[in-house]
């Protein structure tokens, strides 16, 4: 084979090579040079979304972020209020009441249109909406937040009844005003083959749907059919960012205009703060908890559990998880909402001495080793560390046991084995909606093996739970949820921690609007000087 | 040759096979449930069933690894439980991110390393080839993600010169490139290092050898000496070397993606297993996996092509 040998390279090549890459890199240099700038491009907002969508179909979203977008593109009959308080105020409907405990009547609004042809927004829609759900040949995941919702009938073009198999006080806030209540075109989603994933067919809401590109974002921009008042961005960015870290930075730089933040990162925040902007510490609606399991024979004599509870210092506990930025709880019900307790039976502190004498009077042999399960999150660790440090003070021994969420969350139940019988101790957190029954209903004894991980079995607390379904009287169903909330604590299954807190850093030009949980409400955010 | 490359081929494949299957066993005996992890206490155990039994994961292991085969063979993923999308879909709208970064990654650190390994092996001893010789150890020293955090720090946050997340607006290609500028010299900068030690190492031995005694003796000029005959044997092992390296910067792109918010392949398996979204686990395992035995199969055919030697070996 003959080999060709460059006795004199062509060294123009190499230089004109040379020349191209240097323009080239100063190009890309270059190029990015301009377009990092703060809040109002071109009436862009770009916001962080905590995780991407994995479906924009009330039928089968699987996370809050997810509800955040469909609150902009679509509307609900009833939304949340955008003060910060709990509670609805009206967004379809013209009027929307309960009627007896089992029927809620509504009617729309009328000239509400759906985008992209698909006409006005009927009662038969609202019907759709809901009915699938419920249908179970959909097998909707969301289903259960329709709680006994039967069917829906229509009376006219705008109006229709809800009808209930029983009452079910939570219908309004988590079923008609929550995402799984969003109200699609019946005539859109047909057209699509009856469910649909990350392109919704069609919107309603002061924001249309334009594109979602898988891990990057969802982009939403005025809708030029919204009767309302017009939104005030010709598009909202919603960026897919699981990682703090990552979002604070991307803030930094000035390519977000509002980012949830990290609690860790509040305190260098505030101390060197990012030009043109303002920190919110913003309450959650979570409950994390240190469970206890009382079918555990280390765990079995209420006197032991009962020692824990006092023995845990949960000021402590959640100085050194949440860098004190949250407050600590009383139960599962956060302030704000009924039922929430204002101060827990056993003090926050809680008592040395007491649980020590609780100990010995039953006849514990000291120490103690107990074992902690927690999810190996730094904050859920660093919480177990400092529950194992006051105990320590008591005498119980404390192994942590840290891993990840998949497994974590098989270690209670019941279907898998029997390795729910070994876990003595767990730090929990679940996350509630806008409504206490939510919150509740995780720990009733039908609830054991699958959520319930703490085995609590109380009659009186099972009869409660159903009760406050049923009674409409907010004063009295705040009643029966605080006795509920006595009942778990008097079982030494439970030792509250915190309802958690929602930091956000947002720019000085943007007005945003949030739910008393701290999720934003992207389609209320609007530059300072429209403050409509 | 054409022996050679089918003989790699079939190789490839059995690797492959080895590979995915084993992965396939290991994600499932990792305890789990990917219905509790997605839905949380929405998970009621009709939907629990459902899910596991639309996943095949009521069947036994063996089952499901029969039928994740059986639906390869037909182009078949499988489909995402939760957004009922197809993995094929969801794996590969993600793929070209991953492979656009681990490729200008490893593009840029052998423009820059071979250079100065050969330059470093030319000029023994002198004073750039000390400069460099620190500078390479430094960089295979500094931990990748040290270098991503810091270039985000300064180029992207203090002096906003690059983009500090995403991956640039869909169809506009100095955008994208510009995104990928931070997170390809954070995943390469520690492969110049190696890559200039590399061709240095094999330079220097290759330069003290007959042939390329030879070749000066005929008096054939140093750069035709030097690039032809010297680096050309040089890069043998370099080759090999960066075929292993692409499977290495696979994985190391999760940390990019991550610190970068970069789509990508590897944020997509990192999100998949820890929610146990199997299908999707598996999609990327594959995607992966396959691109990795078709670097090392790139590897081999090419170094078999530099140096003939090697593709008529009795091995091979």
């Amino acid at each position: 084979m003959k080999k060709k040998v460059h006795l004199q390279p062509p060294d123009h090549a190499r230089r004109a090579f040379l020349k191209r890459s240097s323009l080239a890199l100063i190009g890309l240099a270059g190029g990015g040079l301009p377009g990092f700038c703060g809040a109002d491009r071109g009436g862009v907002l770009h916001i962080r979304n905590y995780m991407d969508v994995s479906s924009l179909d009330p039928v089968s979203t699987v996370s809050a972020a997810e509800g955040l977008i469909l609150g902009a593109i679509c509307q609900n009959l009833l939304r949340f209020r955008t003060d910060g308080s709990w509670g609805t105020q009206l967004d379809a409907a013209e009027w929307f009441e309960q009627t007896d405990p089992t029927h809620y009547e509504f009617r729309l609004k009328p000239g509400q249109t759906f985008t992209n042809g698909y006409g006005e927004m009927t009662a038969d829609d609202v019907k759709f909406s809901f009915e699938r759900l419920v249908d179970p040949a959909m097998a909707a995941i969301n289903a259960p937040d329709m709680g006994p919702l039967s069917h829906v009938e229509v009376h006219d073009r705008y109006s229709g009844t809800f009808v209930l198999r029983s009452p079910y006080a939570a219908f309004a806030p988590i079923a008609v005003a929550g995402p799984s209540g969003a109200i699609l075109s019946r005539a859109a989603v047909t057209a699509v083959g009856g469910r649909f994933t990350t392109q919704p067919p069609c919107s309603s809401g002061p924001y249309s749907f334009k594109s979602w590109q898988a891990q990057r974002k969802t982009v939403v921009e005025r809708n030029p059919d919204w009767t309302g008042a017009e939104a005030p961005f010709s598009e909202i960015h919603i960026y897919a960012m699981p990682d703090d870290k990552a979002a604070e930075m991307a803030y930094e730089a000035g390519q977000l205009d509002c980012a949830q933040i990290s609690v860790e990162t509040v305190g260098p925040f505030e101390k060197d703060m990012p030009p043109h902007s303002s920190l919110r510490v913003l309450p959650s609606a979570r409950n994390f908890w240190l469970g206890m399991n009382r079918e555990n024979s280390a765990l079995a004599d209420i006197r032991v559990r009962r020692a824990i509870q006092y023995g845990v210092d949960v000021e402590a506990v959640v100085e050194a998880g949440w860098f004190g930025l949250a407050a600590v709880s009383n139960g599962p019900i956060p302030e704000g909402m009924t039922g929430h307790r204002d101060k827990a039976l056993i003090p926050p502190r809680g008592d040395p001495d007491r649980a020590r004498a609780l100990l010995e009077e039953a006849g514990v042999a000291l120490p103690l080793r107990l074992r902690l399960d927690v999810i190996n999150k730094a904050r859920d660790v660093t919480a177990a560390q400092v529950i194992q440090w006051s105990l320590r003070k008591v005498g119980i021994e404390v192994d942590i046991h840290a891993q990840d969420g998949g497994t974590f969350l098989t270690i209670g139940r019941q279907d898998l084995g029997d390795q729910w019988r070994d876990i003595q101790l767990f730090t929990q957190d679940f996350v509630g909606m806008a409504d206490p029954y939510y919150s509740m209903t995780w720990f009733i004894s039908k609830q054991m093996g699958l959520w319930n991980w703490e085995r609590f079995n109380n009659e009186e607390f099972d009869r409660l739970n159903d009760l406050a379904l049923e009674t409409g009287d907010e004063a009295e169903r705040g009643r029966i949820y605080r006795r509920m909330q006595d009942l778990m604590e008097e079982s030494g299954c439970y030792r509250f921690l915190t309802n958690g807190a929602m930091p956000v850093i947002v720019r000085t030009s943007i007005k945003p609007a949030f739910r008393p949980d701290g999720y934003a409400l992207f389609r209320d955010f609007r530059p300072f000087w429209n403050p409509a | 040759m054409g022996k050679f490359v089918f003989r790699r081929i079939l190789a490839s494949l059995l690797v492959l096979w080895l590979a995915v299957s084993l992965l396939f066993g290991m994600i499932r005996m990792v305890p789990g449930d990917p219905a509790s992890v997605m839905l949380g206490p929405k998970a009621t155990p009709a939907l629990k069933a459902e899910l596991a039994q639309r996943m095949g994961l009521d069947r036994p292991l063996v089952v499901q690894l029969g039928m994740f085969y059986a639906g390869l063979a037909r182009g078949d993923l499988g489909v995402d439980p939760f957004s009922n999308r197809e993995v094929s879909d969801i794996v590969f709208e993600q793929l070209p991110f991953t492979l656009a970064l681990v490729l200008a990654a490893i593009g840029g650190a052998s423009l820059l390393g071979i250079p100065l390994g050969c330059f470093s092996a030319i000029r023994r001893n002198s004073l750039l080839d000390r400069l460099t010789g620190v500078m390479s150890v430094a960089f295979i020293a500094i931990p990748s993600f040290v270098v991503a955090l810091y270039l985000l720090l300064w180029l992207a946050v203090k002096w906003r010169w690059f983009p500090a997340m995403g991956a640039g607006e869909a169809g506009n290609y100095p955008d994208q490139a510009r995104h990928l500028v931070l997170p390809a010299i954070a995943l390469g900068l520690g492969w110049v290092g190696y890559i200039a030690r590399l061709v240095r190492a094999s330079m220097l031995e290759v330069m003290e050898e007959n042939h390329i005694r030879t070749a000066r003796a005929f008096g054939l000029p140093e750069r035709t000496v030097v690039v032809s005959y010297a680096l050309r044997i040089a890069l043998l092992p370099t080759v090999t070397i960066l075929g292993l390296g692409i499977g290495s910067m696979l994985s190391g792109a999760l940390f990019a993606e991550i610190v970068f918010s970069r789509p990508g392949i590897g944020k997509l398996l990192y999100e998949a297993v820890l929610s146990r979204n199997y299908p999707v686990v598996m999609g990327s395992v594959l995607a992966t996996t396959g691109f990795f035995v078709l670097c090392t199969l790139i590897a081999d055919t090419v170094n078999a092509v530099l140096d003939p030697r090697l593709r008529e070996s009795p091995g091979n």
